[in-house]
């Protein structure tokens, strides 16, 4: 294993990163673009060895890294899985990550795992589960989380808390920071017909420590977070509302499925990046 | 009002299981989209998800049965074998028993084991590194002592034995292989050594004494025993090519 003092700083930059997908682990190694930070999934490095530590240990050295959960499910109401916990524990240790986030989500029910980022109801009793899941959480990894708003296509008629209150209220009460999914808030927003502006409006500004970029699918009746394309004109439009009302913020562009090659990535995070600093330039 | 275990339980169901009782009743429903319809969205990505997953680990068994029966199998595969793990690649590991117990696919015989194959290798791939052998301590061992050690074989090793040739199986449905495509299903079976010692997972044919020795070996057994085990299976087995072959080659990491 690396020493951990040859490796860059933990912290992540107010820049722009991007999600590390494998395809490109190898050319970041060999060519060294200039990256300002990256994030991984959590899950993907729960394996004990090999290949994708190798990589990860490799990119640490040159680049801040957050660690990105999908699987965690933390909304469920099934028990927690403390090997998760355990697992991601681990992770933290290994690399020293500059942030930890999981997402506003459910996965989970008597025994069997959906794998997806899934709905909660809006409700006061969903919020003090999850506020309740959230202390354990960071009890257990000894550290702040950060909880991203995820998109939806369907709303469940028993909820009483807009979401944007929902999520305001689960950082201020169980103390983790707010990852927010500005392309969520655009996707969940058309689908559901409430105002995106609006949403970021109630979001409190010092609570949100990071801010996630990706494109959706419009093909079909609702638009479906894919993470499969560019960023939309309209949610470039929302992200520099966001920045100007929140400041420079780290912010990630998200690509998951189609991934395309580096270069369209990088040039995504260009456009973020000239964003930031545009606002940076405003505020001086 | 369904209380929150309530409505994820029902919630599952509706997904996996196409049971849409009460959860339809719990959900907004707008003209474009019913309950049912925005169900089905997530019920596509769920599927979608899992299919992804198992595609991705066995790409020889979705070439050797094609896309629309691999399909059908994943979507079968989990309801009968549901995910058990908030981490994917956890998902998928029973796929080569379902495929023998499942009608349709049953008759393919050999398809458990190149299920298995595939997931031995996926599995190494993720598993952890290891030192190699300490060779000078070994060297140290005095030779009446040697028939008593037990070895450890490598964490990112796997043994996987086939009455069927899955390796020729496997090696015809590569990428890029252009050869003879027929496999004589009676030609005889393979032993293979599934390793991972640096980065890539390979694959090694295991002579039917060096099968056991190793089988014996990763169980537990002292090199005495399994050496006269090894020998039932195969008279002419040289042992101490086999141990060089695995001490040098670093399938065997560790001895006590």
């Amino acid at each position: 294993m690396t020493t951990h003092a040859e490796r860059a700083t933990a912290a992540i930059p107010a820049r722009a990163g991007i999600g590390l997908r494998a395809p490109h682990c190898r050319e970041i190694i060999d060519t060294r673009p200039d990256i300002a930070w990256v994030e991984v999934h959590s899950e993907n490095y729960f394996g004990d060895g090999g290949q994708p530590h190798q990589f990860l240990e490799r990119i640490r050295r040159d680049h801040p890294l957050s660690l990105h959960g999908v699987g965690l499910a933390i909304g469920s109401a099934a028990p927690v899985d403390r090997g998760h916990l355990d697992k991601l524990a681990q992770l933290i240790e290994r690399y020293e990550p500059g942030l930890v986030s999981e997402h506003l989500c459910w996965g989970a029910a008597a025994g069997r795992h959906l794998n997806d980022l899934l709905p909660l109801p809006y409700t006061e009793e969903a919020l003090a589960h999850v506020c309740a899941r959230i202390e354990q959480t960071q009890a257990h990894l000894g550290q702040q989380i950060l909880i991203e708003n995820v998109s939806s296509y369907l709303q469940f008629r028993h909820s009483t808390i807009p979401e944007w209150e929902f999520l305001a209220e689960v950082s201020a009460r169980s103390g983790c920071a707010i990852l927010l999914d500005v392309n969520n808030i655009y996707v969940s927003a058309v689908n559901h017909g409430f105002d995106a502006l609006s949403y970021l409006n109630a979001i409190p500004a010092a609570a949100v420590r990071e801010i996630h970029l990706a494109g959706f699918d419009a093909s079909g009746p609702c638009l479906i977070d894919t993470h499969g394309t560019a960023v939309s004109d309209d949610v470039w439009t929302l992200y520099r509302a966001a920045i100007a009302r929140l400041g420079p913020r780290p912010t990630l562009i998200e690509w998951d499925t189609d991934i395309p090659p580096l270069g369209i990535l990088l040039a995504e995070a260009a456009k973020a990046t000239q964003i930031l600093e545009h606002v940076h330039a405003i505020a001086a | 009002m369904p209380s929150l275990p309530e409505l994820q339980a029902a919630f599952a169901r509706a997904v996996i299981d196409r049971d849409e009782a009460h959860i339809e009743e719990w959900i907004s429903a707008t003209p474009a989209l019913d309950a049912s319809a925005r169900i089905a969205i997530y019920r596509n990505n769920v599927f979608g998800n899992y299919r992804n997953t198992l595609r991705q680990v066995y790409p020889v068994v979705l070439g050797l049965v094609g896309e629309a029966f691999f399909d059908r199998a994943a979507e079968v595969y989990v309801a009968r074998y549901p995910s058990r793990s908030g981490d994917l690649n956890d998902f998928g590991g029973q796929l080569g028993d379902f495929l023998a117990e499942w009608p349709p696919s049953a008759h393919l015989v050999y398809l458990r084991d190149v299920a298995k194959l595939e997931w031995a290798m996926e599995s190494a791939f993720h598993a952890a590194d290891a030192a190699p052998l300490d060779l000078q301590a070994l060297a140290a061992v005095s030779a009446d002592m040697f028939s008593t050690l037990r070895f450890d074989l490598h964490p990112a090793s796997r043994i996987v034995d086939s009455p069927y040739p899955i390796l020729r199986i496997w090696e015809v449905n590569q990428p890029g292989y252009n050869g003879d495509q027929t496999v004589q299903l009676d030609a005889g079976g393979d032993a293979l050594l599934v390793i991972r010692r640096d980065s890539a997972v390979e694959l090694e044919p295991l002579s039917p004494g060096e099968l056991v020795l190793l089988q014996d070996l990763a169980g537990g057994k002292s090199l005495g025993e399994a050496h006269v085990h090894a020998l039932e299976a195969e008279p002419a087995l040289d042992l101490s090519a086999v141990l060089q072959r695995h001490v040098l080659g670093g399938t065997l990491v560790a001895f006590r």
